[in-house]
């Protein structure tokens, strides 16, 4: 009987580590100055915590959290937007440090050792004093202290921002256009040299205001720009960060927006689109899967099918306001929020790889960003691996921001998420 | 203009004119018709001028569910504002900012502050920009009565105006009975001043006055949230306020006119979120500019024939600006916005018999809009309304039916363009039994509110494909009025009232995000359902030098959403802001000039959102405290006042994260000859 149970108990532990781990960390953004931002935790089917920040420290998050990102093993960083401050948190939920010295951060990326943040606003405190810019401007971070070490002027309120081979990629808006005389919208993403923080180009993509997720799939980005609601309309960009560095052509634009969007598994980006004009005052959907490295070599000619995996696409269809979609870069299951009445509570929906719908869970006002925790839950079992020994496959190398990578970049002491598991860059 | 409202405005006129005609000839074929009973009526002069006041007693006002506080009661109140006075009526729900210079706009019976009109001397204060009057910005000093009508009022001659609101607030400017000239000097809580002065006289038949004000404030008062999860203490910041308010009036007999001014600026303080540091605060400023002149006249003709005229000009002036280094957060906009507003009303009533009353109105209004905003161009709307109105006091019988007809139409080169013209008929009845001194009454009213301007074009927000605001309510209540009796050589006389009611608001109009573009738009949204019980109970003694007042209102509702049945979570679950129970109190004591005010709030738990059962406004008791002394020597008074505001120091919020100011201090000294 006693080896019975041995047996079966082995069992069962052997079936619950076969299932996928699924670890999210879901911003809901709350209501503007009502300071309700908060974090979901949602873990294997369910809601661990509605205020998982809360829970683990014992006060509030703040208002209007706007970008969540994984900086290193131990880190995490959120921009609260309208409480001017970047928080750092461990991977467990609690807080270490914060910092104020960006007024109106609006997203993040890193390379591990710093933290890149876009602001709208025209000041920054620096280890060399204030800095004080016309338009908005890039901050990096370093993670040794929590404080802005350098500070670059782009284009007026930057918004998306993603790192390759040591540039940072900054789509501006210009979203203030439509209210400050001074200024119409940006068109031009801006190229900063991440070790320098110095502005090397703003390349002209012809398309006002590039607002929106940005997603990154290793050399290539997932561009929005809704139009200016009026005139304008909204379209997608697909960008080829090595054609921008090597100074050719290097985005193609087609006709529907991609508002929110992610990358999945094979290096291929899923989004949602709304375009929405105000003299019409209607809005359409667009539902997308993107090849970006065919839409690139086609000159746009072919990769994009109006189709997603499963029955997403009816899914959200249905959804009374999609707020938000993310592929888990570690197990492949797909998400999406959907803000509801903006009054109420919003839902966080879960599908399996293939797009098999799992369930729709309660969360919180306006759900919209995400950050996966790798599924093998234990932050400290890194597999190390030197980079002479790899051999693999170049389409399933991820940054911890979930970022697919083309391979896995030489040089410097970072984590990447190789076939699933994270391994540390020792070289 | 184009020709259909060239073609409307003539069927319109043509309409009144033939409605006239049928009243000449009718009146003339009935020359012995008994005299109608109105209000004060004296029936040897036929120059004899029909003021109608909110306190005056008509057989028809028991039929209209109302409520009023005034005269001394209404003094009697620890006040600055109309809003504050208005907090103590049942059913009503006040929106406040916080502080002095906080909006503040109330919502009746859960219709939303859009549908509660608000009238000076019976014409409405507009505001076709938001639709929103900041009741803030009139004082109580030069005011007769504060009333409030759910419904229709039901008077015998109302413009068409008069009719097209949910929930109508009158205020009532006092005429002055003899010559006099006072100046108060205040000093209040949070580095607040205020100097008042009012001149008044009646002369030969015209009465008039002139009253003025200015006030300082910081605003700087302290706030502490302390719950499980902070423990947040600071000071409220840009919350300033400056302003000043001239206002004057004149009347004779059945002309009365008013002309206002008021000029302030002040700070826009934001909701007290994270931070952490104060390095960084709502920088926003605002400056408002109003004017109004407004006259009416009214006169009876043919014994049974009464006829008023309104007109009236406003001109608003506002200025926002955050366009300061210190403003990190938001835009950089200096905006500025202009609206002018002419309006004229002509009423007519007729009384075939002293049972019956039929009347008509009709009333334009032309208003124009400009701002400088981007995309913004200048935006015109003419709005005309047409009412027909039949009244019947027949023996303990009354009963009261009207149809509303309205149409706006409107005109802008905005890319956007013009929304269509809105056109529709609108009915309210009414019906009323009195025995003895208790009234049982009815009634049902449909109306609908326009989308204001800013809903239709302000850039990036407008939405000209908006539906109107659609209400019905309905209403069934029990007046217990008018009873007097002595007791301990006194006189008692109290009121009690209390009604019983459903509403209905359809196509909702609120700012919602867009699906995915992070811009806001206006939108037809919702449908709310709304059960509630309102009574009031007034009562008054007085013997000797002692006069005891005792004011209660009780209000009770279950306010729900009702939009989508396959919503679990939103539907039939309570509306935000909407509380289920609360109640007011207000007790007056006074022995010859000295006088005792003790008024008590309660306002029950308020969802703000509907995500989470924690996310409330905790229910909350408010009480304030006033005494006053006046001493007269001669002609002349000298009046002290101490006020204490919030004695409890709860500083309980109308809005998450805007707390209120919480115990305070006014000291006011007064002279007057």
């Amino acid at each position: 009987m006693r080896r019975l149970l041995i047996i079966l108990s082995f069992i069962i532990c052997h079936l619950s580590f076969s299932v996928a781990q699924e670890k999210i960390i879901l911003l809901n953004e709350g209501m503007w100055q009502a300071d309700n931002g908060r974090i979901t935790y949602f873990e294997n089917g369910q809601v661990v915590s509605n205020q998982w920040f809360r829970d683990r420290n014992g006060y509030k998050l703040g208002d209007t959290p706007n970008d969540i990102i994984q900086v290193n093993e131990n880190l995490i960083a959120i921009a609260i937007n309208w409480s001017n401050i970047v928080q750092f948190i461990t991977p467990d939920g609690r807080a270490v440090a914060a910092t104020e010295d960006i007024p109106n951060n609006r997203r993040l990326c890193s390379d591990g050792q710093y933290v890149y943040v876009t602001s709208y606003g025209h000041e920054c405190l620096t280890t060399s004093g204030y800095r004080y810019f016309t338009k908005g401007f890039v901050a990096k971070i370093d993670l040794r202290n929590f404080q802005t070490v350098a500070v670059c002027e782009v284009g007026y309120e930057p918004e998306g921002i993603a790192l390759y081979k040591g540039r940072l990629f900054i789509a501006n808006t210009g979203g203030y256009a439509e209210q400050e005389y001074d200024h119409n919208f940006e068109t031009t993403v801006s190229i900063v040299n991440a070790a320098t923080m110095q502005l090397e180009r703003n390349i002209d993509t012809y398309v006002p205001n590039l607002y929106g997720e940005m997603s990154q799939s290793g050399r290539y980005l997932c561009i929005n720009s809704p139009g200016d609601y009026y005139e304008v309309p909204p379209c997608g960009l697909i960008f080829d960060c090595e054609k921008a560095l090597a100074g050719s052509d290097c985005f193609v634009k087609f006709n529907y927006p991609v508002t929110y969007n992610t990358t999945t598994l094979d290096g291929k980006f899923l989004a949602i689109g709304s375009a929405f004009s105000y003299i019409t005052g209607g809005y359409q959907f667009s539902y997308l899967t993107i090849d970006p490295r065919v839409m690139i070599e086609t000159r746009g000619q072919s990769g994009l099918s109006q189709t997603l995996p499963g029955t997403l696409k009816t899914d959200f269809a249905n959804m009374s306001q999609p707020y938000g979609i993310y592929l888990n870069p570690y197990t492949g299951y797909i998400y999406g929020t959907d803000a509801g009445s903006f009054e109420g509570a919003g839902f966080l929906y879960q599908w399996s790889p293939a797009g098999q719908f799992l369930g729709k869970h309660k969360v919180y006002i306006n759900p919209g960003h995400f950050l996966a925790i790798p599924p093998d839950g234990y932050w400290s079992s890194l597999t190390e691996i030197k980079n002479e020994k790899l051999n693999i496959k170049s389409d399933v190398i991820y940054d911890l921001q979930g970022r697919r990578l083309p391979s896995l970049p030489k040089g410097g002491r970072n984590i990447y998420i190789v076939n699933g598991k994270k391994m540390f860059n020792k070289q | 203009m184009n020709y259909e409202l060239k073609k409307y405005y003539l069927q319109t006129i043509l309409a009144i004119v033939l409605t006239f005609a049928a009243i000449a000839s009718v009146s003339a074929q009935n020359p012995k018709s008994p005299q109608p009973s109105l209000g004060e009526e004296s029936p040897d002069s036929v120059r004899q001028l029909y003021e109608v006041t909110v306190t005056s007693k008509q057989p028809m006002r028991t039929i209209a569910t109302s409520q009023t506080m005034s005269g001394a009661d209404l003094q009697a109140l620890s006040t600055t504002s109309v809003a504050d006075a208005l907090k103590y009526f049942a059913g009503v729900q006040i929106k406040d900012y916080g502080g002095l210079g906080g909006l503040k706009t109330i919502n009746v019976r859960s219709l939303g502050a859009q549908h509660v009109g608000v009238y000076v001397d019976g014409i409405r204060i507009t505001n076709a920009q938001n639709g929103t009057v900041d009741l803030g910005k009139f004082s109580l000093t030069s005011m007769e009565s504060v009333s409030l009508y759910n419904a229709n009022k039901l008077d015998y001659c109302q413009s068409a105006s008069e009719y097209a609101s949910g929930a109508t607030v009158y205020l009532q400017t006092r005429r002055p009975t003899h010559d006099s000239l006072s100046v108060q000097l205040r000093n209040a809580s949070f580095h607040t001043w205020m100097a008042k002065a009012n001149g008044q006289f009646n002369w030969r038949g015209w009465q008039g006055f002139i009253d003025g004000e200015y006030c300082s404030s910081r605003g700087d008062y302290p706030f502490r949230y302390h719950s499980e999860y902070e423990d947040t203490i600071g000071r409220r910041a840009n919350s300033d306020i400056r302003y000043g308010r001239i206002e004057g009036a004149l009347f004779r007999g059945g002309f009365s006119s008013h002309i206002y001014y008021y000029d302030s600026e002040r700070g826009c303080p934001g909701g007290i979120v994270r931070r952490l540091s104060d390095k960084y605060t709502n920088v926003g400023r605002e400056w408002d500019r109003d004017f109004f002149v407004q006259a009416s006249y009214q006169e009876r003709f043919f014994k049974k024939v009464l006829f008023k005229v309104n007109s009236k000009y406003t001109n608003e002036y506002l200025r926002y600006c955050t366009k300061y280094p210190e403003n990190q957060n938001t835009a950089r906009v200096d905006n500025h916005y202009r609206q002018q507003d002419v309006y004229g009303a002509l009423c007519a009533a007729y009384m075939p018999w002293n049972w019956l009353s039929l009347s008509s109105s009709y009333d334009a209004r032309y208003s124009i809009l400009r701002a400088d905003l981007k995309r913004f161009e200048d935006v015109k709307r003419v709005d005309q309304k047409l009412v027909f109105a039949a009244q019947v006091n027949w023996h303990n019988i009354q009963a009261a039916a009207s149809v509303l007809h309205q149409r706006y139409s409107d005109w802008t080169f905005a890319n956007t363009g013009a929304a269509d013209p809105l056109d529709r008929w609108t009915p309210a009845v009414s019906l009323a039994y009195t025995f003895y001194d208790i009234t049982l009454r009815g009634w049902y009213k449909e109306i609908f509110r326009a989308p204001t301007l800013n809903d239709l074009y302000y850039t990036q927000v407008g939405n000209r494909n908006l539906k109107p605001e659609e209400t019905k309510q309905w209403n069934v209540g029990i007046e217990y009025s008018n009873v007097k009796w002595s007791m301990f050589n006194g006189q008692c006389s109290m009121n009690i009232q209390a009604d019983a009611y459903i509403n209905k608001i359809e196509n909702r109009i609120v700012c919602l995000p867009l699906k995915g573009t992070y811009t806001w738009s206006m939108m037809n949204y919702g449908y709310t359902f709304c059960r509630g019980l309102n009574a009031t109970i007034k009562g008054h003694y007085q013997t000797g030098p002692w006069k005891f007042s005792l004011l209660n209102s009780i209000t009770w509702q279950h306010d729900v959403d009702r939009t989508d049945p396959e919503d679990e979570d939103m539907y039939d679950k309570p509306i935000c802001y909407s509380p289920t129970f609360s109640t007011g109190v207000t007790a007056i004591a006074g022995w010859r000039t000295l006088q005792f005010t003790t008024s008590y709030l309660y306002v029950g738990e308020r969802m703000w959102s509907k995500a989470d059962p924690e996310d409330i406004l905790e229910p909350y008791h408010n009480i304030d405290m006033k005494l006053s002394y006046t001493h007269n020597i001669k002609k002349t008074s000298l009046g002290l006042c101490l006020e204490v505001c919030d004695v409890l120091d709860i500083q309980y919020e109308h809005l998450p994260r805007y707390p209120m100011p919480g115990r305070n201090y006014k000291l006011t000294l007064s002279f007057g000859i």
